[in-house]
């Protein structure tokens, strides 16, 4: 079968470069499309729901200043109703009598009018105010705004309704809680896109196609042109994607404004009414301070919206603020959208997709055979680790799980921390004491970690292997069997035995000592003796393996180049030298790759035998990571530790890679 | 063409059972079923069992039947935060209530219960139990049993046990005998657990009212001055005390006096004969009693069950009286129902009640999810203190600020 070469030669640059131009530009174009009607949708999302807040909070207010129980705040929030038939089923619950004490939902009318106690099925609702509160409280007590005060449901869909709950609070103890639901807002009106959309797809195509008319066949000329009017077509949508976003914005803002008005005066109305009609019966509730704009105004967390509420002062510095980011923000989509666009007019205009599209083909079969392998190795392994990694730019604790990635990214906020802390050592009244909580100093105590336990155990287990590998040894299996069995036991086990063999009073070791006439040593109390118990144990696990793979080259080799030598007159050091030791490097080396890197995340030892001790000094930074994630709850932080672990053993084992290459050929 | 027969009935003969077993349940699910998962084994399994028994019996009419699953206690905490809050766990569970604050705040796990909580209910349990269970004013389990550190003492060494800690230390000089391993007293005082029998007597602690920590307070500094003026000065606690070393110095009668919780006592060999005791007061902290912590095991609705108010009416049964009786007499457990030792089976055994009395004096073990990044700083304190390589008020001051940072990180916020 001949590859039909000849076409592929005849298929002009400039129709390439054209559908190439059509592609990117499409995509380009659709991509931005799509962030600018997402980004469009959630602004008027989020003037919906501060519309929303606004009517709820100003409700709220008042009924903080006429009561929560009592027939005064339930008329108050009748003649509310009535007068703003916007908002429905107003409901409110007081925490203390686990009662509904005014409600203006339909349901609530006859013998379930309120006052009255909440039933089974309304837990929901109560354990809603117990959370605001709970809410409220720890807010102000760890003085971070953590959670939510007020919450808000739905939003989405045809129906647009949102549900809102809000605090109620009397003497700045909350003592219940309102919940309203908001009627559908008023759709205000749109700009079109869909003209600047059609031009920015449009135009680069027809201009090019005139363009290329008078360049010809030369590719770089054309490849350039393409590019530029690519450039262009995006850059024109970004400017107008900005004008239509803050426009909008700037609508919405006075929505907001006239809204907060509205409310601030609907509000001072109702509670002079009410104040009116129950001073004649002796009964006043307090009107206390004036409802202001920013008090009505507030975020979810009861603050004034963005540091300075609709209509107040600080409110134009604010939007000009939000306006820049917005604009800095598309700017920055933009530049990545056009980015890729041109990676696909270059990769079509190019001719590399149709070398693809061939190879696909002429091995579909192959491709067809390993997807599986490929789909399970991307849910296995690529997708966690790629997670782990976009984690690893984020603030993720315990207590912010329910949030998105985007919400809490941080960029390369944690590995700056940890790269970039050189404290290892600090100043302290009782003289310098290392920081052993600094990365560096793990680094070191892993790096030295690693070193002496691969030199000890590829010591170890060649010394071993070379002893079994005498020649009529008797019993030799029974010898092998018993050299393998530390590798062979759960290492779990077994470290924790050597832990109690290094007990102070009472462990093995110091017994031994004794007898010999020295003093007991107290091995987790300084970082080198702590360091030594976790080698000794690590040593006697790992010499094993060693000496399997030692012992498997050993047998390799032929024992006529032996004879060779010594009837040369080599001595049995240089028979070791010159024929061992090279012979046993093709197994060795794998070996010792293997034992770095297992070495290197060696948890289980460190974890179950010095535990860190004394204070953290003998941890390696698989251990530390583990902590970070587990026991200070920081996911985020301990996913960059991995991250970094990793990038240290993947530049580690492609050094390893290319030196081991290069002694290869040595026979 | 045997084989293809016997093939052919083998598999229509699967087939019938497969689809009998699908189809014959059908009617048995008109049942409500109640999913319950422990980490018990033993003697408190079977006591759980025999409650549950009870319950399935009296309510079968209504159609409620209990289905307990024990899981291994190592993997119970994590399977819960991994299956709980994705709708794969139980409708109920028992567990202790120190990682109550964790789950919480990681959300739809535990189901808050004060909407359902009257007051009789309330009255039932030991006041301090029910603050175990609180977390930021709610409620949020019911509490099944508790366990507190006390003294153990050796009964042929210790004729009368010491109530203040004046006598505990010439009890304990005139026991021990370092060179031949023997000593007065023993405890895991390295653990920051056991230590905080000495911080709550000082008024010391991990958190203040606020929830802020507060590990170098004047009381705690006291505290460790006390626990090195016993190690250091007067010699009678063993180095590097491990639980293991504890239980064997113990049941070789070599440990005089110990101070351990329920766990220990299945520990004790069969010779040893030993008694019960609360824990001396301080003379040195005005005769203010040794005040441990006590650990409370409730029982919890999960937030996801679909059962609530069936699971929360189980819950309720668990922790009255008859079933508290049962877990007291056949589990040994101490419940949290006061009115469970004035019975006369209960009251009749010593161990119950010698943990009874020192509850009356016990704090309960801070429950938020900050608690679990103070273990580590607070046990590096402890080892400093007592290796002697930093001074009391330097070490906990380290271990201060550790904690703070900590919990500055984790909470965030904008």
């Amino acid at each position: 079968m001949t590859v039909p070469t000849a076409r592929t030669i005849t298929i002009s640059h400039r129709r390439r470069i054209l559908a190439g131009l059509a592609l990117a530009a499409l995509a380009g174009v659709a991509l931005l499309t799509a962030g600018l009607v997402a980004s469009r949708s959630a602004q008027r999302e989020e003037t919906a729901r501060r519309l929303g807040i606004v009517r709820v909070q100003a409700l709220a207010q008042s009924l903080d200043r006429a009561g929560i129980e009592g027939d005064a705040a339930r008329d108050l929030v009748r003649r509310w109703a009535a007068s703003d038939p916007s908002l429905h089923s107003i409901r409110v619950i007081a925490l203390s009598g686990i009662s509904l004490e005014a409600s203006t939902a339909p349901d609530d009318a006859g013998a379930r009018a309120a006052p009255r106690r909440l039933e089974r099925e309304e837990k929901p609702l109560y354990d809603q105010g117990q959370r605001i509160r709970a809410a409220a409280e720890t807010n102000r007590e760890e003085g971070v705004a953590r959670k939510t005060e007020i919450e808000i449901v739905g939003g989405e869909g045809p129906d647009g309704r949102l549900e809102i709950a809000a605090p109620l609070e009397r003497e700045g103890v909350v003592g219940g809680m309102v919940a309203a639901t908001t009627a559908k807002p008023p759709t205000g009106p749109r700009r079109g896109i869909a003209l600047d959309v059609a031009l920015a797809v449009v135009l680069p195509f027809l201009l090019f196609w005139i363009a290329s008319r008078g360049i010809g066949e030369r590719r770089g000329p054309l490849l350039a042109t393409a590019a530029a009017l690519l450039a262009i077509a995006i850059s024109f949508l970004g400017v107008r994607a900005v004008g239509t976003l803050a426009e909008e914005r700037r609508a919405g803002e006075a929505a907001v404004a006239q809204a907060a008005e509205t409310e601030a005066a609907r509000a001072a109305r109702l509670l002079a009414e009410t104040a009116a009609d129950w001073a004649a019966l002796g009964v006043t509730p307090t009107t206390g301070t004036p409802i202001t704009t920013a008090a009505i105004d507030v975020d979810v967390y009861r603050r004034p919206y963005g540091g300075a509420a609709a209509g107040t002062p600080g409110a134009a510095a604010r939007v000009a603020r939000d306006a820049g980011e917005t604009a800095r923000a598309v700017r920055r989509v933009a530049i990545g959208i056009g980015l890729l666009a041109l990676a696909l007019l270059a990769f079509v205009g190019l001719g590399a997709a149709a070398r693809f599209g061939a190879t696909l083909r002429r091995h579909r079969e192959a491709y067809l055979y390993v997807l599986p392998a490929m789909l399970g190795m991307f849910v296995l392994v690529f997708f966690p680790f790629i997670y782990g990694v976009a984690l690893s730019f984020t603030d993720a604790t315990l207590f912010n799980t329910d949030k998105s990635i985007p919400e809490i990214w941080v960029g390369l906020r944690n590995y700056g921390e940890i790269l970039g802390d050189f404290a290892i050592v600090k100043q302290t009244e009782s003289g310098a004491v290392v920081n052993y909580l600094n990365f560096y100093w793990t680094l070191f105590n892993t790096v030295l970690w690693t070193v002496a336990n691969v030199s000890i155990g590829v010591s170890v287990g060649l010394f071993l292997a070379l002893i079994l590998n005498t020649r009529g040894l008797r019993l030799r299996p029974i010898y092998r069997v018993l050299l393998i069995l530390p590798w062979a036991m759960p290492n779990y086990i077994t470290a924790l035995i050597w832990r109690g063999m290094f007990h102070q009073q009472f462990g093995v070791v110091n017994q031994v000592i004794q007898i010999f006439g020295g003093e007991p040593i107290s091995w987790f109390d300084r970082w080198s003796t702590s360091f030594l118990t976790a080698l000794a144990t690590n040593g006697w696990l790992s010499f094993p393996f060693m000496m399997v793979v030692s012992l498997g080259a050993l047998q390799s080799i032929p024992s006529d180049l032996f004879e060779a030598a010594r009837m040369d007159g080599a001595s049995r050091w240089q028979q070791f030298r010159s024929i061992t030791l090279p012979s046993l490097q093709p197994a060795l080396i794998p070996a010792i790759i293997l034992s770095v890197i297992w070495t290197f995340n060696m948890f289980n030892i460190i974890y179950l035998v010095t535990q860190g001790e004394p204070g953290s000094s003998t941890e390696i930074l698989i251990t530390q990571s583990y902590k970070y994630a587990f026991e200070r709850y920081r996911y985020g932080y301990a996913a960059a530790y991995s991250t970094v672990i990793f990038m240290i053993l993947l530049v580690y084992g492609y050094w390893q890679n290319r030196v081991t290459r290069a002694t290869e050929g040595i026979a | 063409m045997r084989t293809i027969r016997g093939f052919t009935l083998a598999g229509a003969a699967c087939l019938a059972a497969a689809l009998f077993l699908l189809l014959a349940p059908a009617a048995a699910r008109a049942q409500k079923e109640i999913v319950l998962w422990h980490a018990y084994r033993g003697e408190e399994k079977a006591a759980l069992e025999e409650v549950v028994a009870r319950y399935n019996a009296a309510n079968a009419a209504k159609g409620i039947k209990i289905t307990t699953l024990p899981i291994p206690y190592d993997a119970f905490a994590d399977r819960i935060t991994a299956a709980v809050p994705r709708g794969k766990g139980p409708d109920l569970f028992i567990y202790a209530q120190d990682r109550l604050g964790g789950w919480i705040e990681a959300g739809n796990t535990i189901e808050p219960i004060d909407f359902y909580l009257d007051q009789p209910t309330r009255d039932r349990f030991l006041p301090t139990t029910l603050q175990a269970m609180t977390y930021q004013g709610n409620v949020y389990g019911l509490p099944l049993n508790f366990k507190v550190i006390t003294m153990i003492y050796n009964k042929k060494l210790v004729s009368k046990p010491p109530t203040t800690s004046a006598e505990l230390v010439a009890t304990a000089k005139r026991l021990t005998n370092a060179k031949a391993g023997r000593f007065g007293l023993a405890y895991s005082y390295a653990d920051f657990y056991y230590h905080a029998i000495l911080m709550n007597a000082f008024g010391g602690g991990v958190f203040d009212a606020q929830r802020r920590p507060q590990l170098d307070s004047p009381a705690n500094v006291k505290s460790f001055q006390l626990l090195m003026k016993w190690f250091g000065t007067d010699r009678i606690l063993p180095a590097e005390p491990s639980t293991a070393l504890i239980t064997s110095l113990f049941n070789d009668g070599k440990a005089a006096i110990v101070f351990s919780g329920p766990w220990f006592l299945g520990e004790v060999a069969k010779g040893v004969d030993y008694g019960l005791a609360p824990l001396p007061t301080l003379t040195e902290a005005d005769g203010a009693p040794m005040r441990p912590w006590m650990t409370v095991e409730g029982v919890f609705v999960a937030a996801p069950s679909k059962n609530k108010d069936a699971a929360y009416d189980v819950a309720k049964y668990l922790t009255d009286l008859s079933a508290a009786k049962t877990m007291a007499v056949r589990g040994r457990q101490t419940p949290s129902n006061l009115k469970v030792y004035e019975d006369p089976q209960v009251s009749a055994d010593p161990v119950l009640q010698a943990f009874r009395d020192q509850v009356e004096v016990a704090i309960p073990m801070p429950n938020l999810a900050e608690m679990t990044l103070v273990w580590s700083p607070a046990t590096t304190a402890m080892n400093t203190i007592v290796k002697k390589s930093a001074t009391i008020p330097a070490a906990l001051a380290e271990a201060q600020a550790k904690v703070v940072e900590g919990i500055q990180r984790l909470r965030g916020g904008k």
